[in-house]
């Protein structure tokens, strides 16, 4: 009898350690009697006292959103708009080209050609990402395409003349608990969402990064781009902590199947 | 006194202009430094507060000599190590092929590299990933390590949780690491590889059989050795072991370099 009570026990204990490695019990996250994580304790901070953001988050839409899979889309990720009262303050250039774009079904959305998204429409990508936080350097490990962002935090100056790329080029400082972020340098020809809300070269995003609680990650983003807007306008996003899983491997160019057959509503 | 006002702004300007240079003339921090201000790269190996060797930087592969360098050339910023175009190329005898495998590699010469997954931006998978003429960059935490990619802007994660291997891997083009710290060198171990890996330009496979061990040890500043063996019985009679050579690159920064962004090469792809 004890000898098959140990080989019960010992064949539970190992079980977790066998199973798929997405089901491998995030190791460090504080957890409730029976086992759950407890997401509503405080945030963790690193051993200089700042908010620690490092985890895997996924977004949060309202409770009616819809799904991509079993992943809960935020409603901002089809259209960044959403949630900004009396819509965005376009330009009459910028508010023809997302005009076009939604009339050809958004067919050149840089999504469906599997190119990157930039940094705001990543941040609304159902997939799950996570944050690593060091002194000195943020980064952003995305499930979507396997690709990551950088936001140095060592303490260097925005370029002056960056090279445009699709992440542009972003720099952090802690405004007590807010990691503030200021990114230039995108490329011209950004989609900020589905639609195909425009984002010129000409932009200067501002993210506030608030994890008030272990679950929780909030993003207000101010987007300031005056070529393609008459005034700067602001997004909120919500992130909840995403325990005992990790990022799988999707690569979008993977058997891609799909470009060839969108025809911008020509039916 | 305005003479020596006058000789100070140019100073002034020249002490800031890196700054506002381009960013990827960024000085690394936390380089140790030689008098005149060049990184000192035969400094001692940095640590983590944990004490163990930290791999953090960012590195390339050590460049072949001029002439043995057939595959990148010996211009331009990017210069390949041999391992890029062939992954045995410093292994004596070659590689232990099994006779499809060498096969395959024969078969590939005529096509000029045109079934090659990264001729269409396809990932270069886990150790292909340590040859890349591109910039990686090493983040070290005491869960995880991942090196970033600047070929593709993609990154490869390797857990230092002391979490198992999985017994049933989703196979994938990097797999599945776990690291452990065995004195000062990181031993990785993968699997979960996806059949249809190339390891190097002339095709050399690997398979989902694959096993790959590979040890990290960083012997100073600048030098980063990773020993590297794979162990896949379906492509190869017994397991091999090559050393890729790192050397840190100071000052710089990963650029976005995307496969796929403006690709017009791979209709123009040609072959037998």
């Amino acid at each position: 009898m004890p000898i098959l009570r140990i080989a019960l026990s010992a064949a539970l204990v190992c079980a977790p350690a066998l199973a798929q490695w997405l089901n491998y019990p995030t190791p460090g996250i504080p957890r409730l009697p029976d086992g759950r994580p407890n997401l509503d304790g405080p945030a963790p901070r690193t051993a200089d006292g700042r908010p620690d953001l490092s985890g895997l988050w996924e977004p949060v839409g309202p409770a009616n959103s819809s799904f991509v899979g079993n992943t809960a889309r935020d409603p901002q990720f089809a259209d960044v708009a959403k949630e900004v009262k009396g819509g965005l303050p376009f330009q009459p250039w910028s508010a023809n080209l997302l005009k076009a774009r939604l009339a050809a079904d958004s067919k050149d959305d840089p999504d469906s050609k599997c190119l990157p998204l930039g940094p705001i429409k990543m941040h609304l990508h159902p997939y799950p990402r996570r944050i690593i936080q060091m002194p000195g350097l943020l980064v952003i490990l995305f499930e979507r395409d396997t690709t990551y962002r950088q936001i140095f935090t060592d303490g260097r100056p925005l370029p002056e003349d960056p090279q445009p790329g699709f992440n542009g080029y972003s720099t952090g400082k802690w405004d007590y608990d807010t990691l503030v972020v200021e990114t230039i340098g995108i490329k011209d020809g950004t989609w900020l969402d589905v639609r195909g809300t425009p984002l010129t070269s000409a932009a200067k995003i501002t993210e506030r990064f608030r994890r008030p609680t272990f679950g929780k990650l909030q993003i207000d983003i101010t987007v300031d781009d005056p070529k393609a807007y008459t005034k700067p306008w602001s997004i909120h996003v919500d992130q909840t902590f995403a325990a005992d899983t990790d990022l799988l491997e999707f690569v979008c160019l993977e058997n891609e199947k799909d470009q060839a057959h969108l025809n911008g509503g020509i039916r | 006194m305005i003479i020596r006002h006058a000789t100070l702004a140019p100073a002034l300007l020249w002490f800031i202009a890196p700054v506002f240079a381009q960013w990827i003339n960024y000085p690394t921090p936390g380089t140790p430094r030689l008098p005149d201000g060049r990184p000192n790269l035969s400094a001692a190996t940095p640590r983590t507060a944990d004490y163990h060797p930290d791999l953090s930087g960012i590195w390339r592969l050590e460049p072949a000599p001029c002439a043995a360098d057939s595959i990148q050339g010996c211009g331009g910023d990017y210069r390949g190590g041999p391992e890029f175009g062939n992954i045995g190329a410093r292994l004596s005898g070659g590689l232990p092929y099994q006779p499809w495998a060498e096969e395959f590699v024969k078969n590939q010469a005529p096509d000029l590299g045109k079934n090659d997954p990264v001729a269409w931006c396809k990932p270069s998978g886990a150790l292909r990933l340590l040859t890349y003429p591109p910039y990686r960059k090493i983040i070290q935490t005491p869960v995880v390590i991942v090196l970033l990619s600047e070929r593709d802007v993609t990154y490869r994660q390797i857990f230092t949780d002391g979490r198992p291997l999985p017994k049933d891997p989703s196979p994938s083009w990097n797999g599945y690491s776990i690291g452990k710290w065995q004195e000062d060198t990181l031993v990785v171990e993968s699997v979960g590889f996806r059949d249809g890996t190339w390891l190097d330009r002339r095709g050399s496979p690997m398979t989902e059989a694959a096993k790959m061990t590979e040890k990290f040890r960083r012997t100073n500043f600048g030098n980063l050795e990773i020993e590297v063996t794979v162990d896949d019985p379906k492509a190869y009679k017994r397991p091999w072991t090559i050393k890729l050579h790192q050397l840190l690159v100071p000052d710089t920064e990963l650029l976005d370099y995307y496969c796929n962004d403006n690709e017009k090469d791979s209709a123009h792809a040609v072959g037998k």
